[in-house]
């Protein structure tokens, strides 16, 4: 089962975020170096990288890591935005050409007060299941009045 | 204005990189959400920048007094999204050499930043850490 609510009822260990699927583009690296102004030649520059033993462009960790609050807005929104938590490892490169697919799942609710802290495991995989990126997502959301 | 650059060789734990104060500019958060098509989300509605955006520009920051080899890699990445921003905002980042050490042939920097806005709250913390090529794998 998936979640999409901001409120902790129906909350329960185990549930599925709202995964995503995106396609990575050397188009969309090159925008992410301009916003970032990282314009390391690992990101952009093919000549540079093949000469190295990445052997081909990679997109910057920061920008799969993006995917994944993206992933954590859509479930929890402005809770996520603000109060929201990231703790991750980023284990292999992404490539142009790559499939990545977001998922995650609560590994633990904690009642704290008036709030219920949530613990997500979240990872990036991409089209051969390579793990891309692996780690923790964490916030605090109100309790409902009505739940238990 | 020009920002001198610390070289990584330069940079010693502890160290603490200049405040580097900057706008959240709009075109800087539209580019960030065409690379990475976010739709999902009303920003432009309330003008509310995505905490990762914030985080992108941070690092853009950073980056205008730091130069890593080419060929760094980012390893490990912490974040806490504290308070909204938005468009047109003035922020300040704060950033130190949390540790450089170094295991075998592999060289590592954890660097901490933390960006204010100017009201001195905090609106986002980050500890990253890069792992840095060997001098003789540089291109």
């Amino acid at each position: 089962m998936e979640i999409n609510l901001e409120k902790s009822s129906g909350l329960s260990e185990g549930m599925s975020l709202p995964g995503l699927r995106k396609s990575i583009t050397q188009k969309q690296i090159n925008l992410y170096a301009e916003a970032s102004q990282d314009f390391n030649p690992i990101h952009i520059d093919e000549n540079f990288v093949k000469k190295t033993p990445l052997g081909g462009t990679i997109a910057h960790g920061m920008l799969i890591l993006a995917y994944v609050s993206q992933m954590m807005t859509v479930a929890f929104g402005r809770d996520w935005l603000v109060g929201g938590k990231l703790n991750v490892r980023f284990k292999e490169p992404a490539r142009p050409g790559d499939t990545i697919t977001v998922s995650g799942h609560i590994s633990k609710l904690e009642k704290r007060g008036q709030e219920t802290i949530i613990n997500c495991d979240v990872q990036c995989c991409n089209q051969k299941n390579d793990l891309i990126i692996t780690g923790e997502a964490k916030l605090g959301v109100k309790n409902n009045e009505n739940s238990d | 204005m020009t920002e001198e650059k610390i070289e990584y060789n330069q940079l010693e734990t502890g160290y603490e990189f200049p405040p580097s104060s900057y706008e959240l500019d709009a075109s800087v958060v539209t580019t960030y959400l065409r690379a990475v098509e976010d739709t999902s989300y009303p920003y432009e509605d309330n003008k509310a920048v995505p905490p990762m955006a914030i985080a992108a520009s941070a690092m853009a920051a950073l980056s205008r007094s730091i130069s890593l080899p080419p060929g760094t890699i980012h390893i490990s990445q912490e974040l806490e999204f504290r308070s909204e921003a938005r468009i047109g905002d003035g922020l300040t980042g704060y950033a130190r050499v949390n540790r450089k050490w170094s295991r075998g042939r592999f060289h590592f920097l954890d660097v901490e930043l933390n960006v204010c806005n100017d009201n001195q709250e905090t609106v986002l913390t980050s500890k990253t850490s890069f792992i840095l090529p060997q001098p003789d794998d540089e291109g």
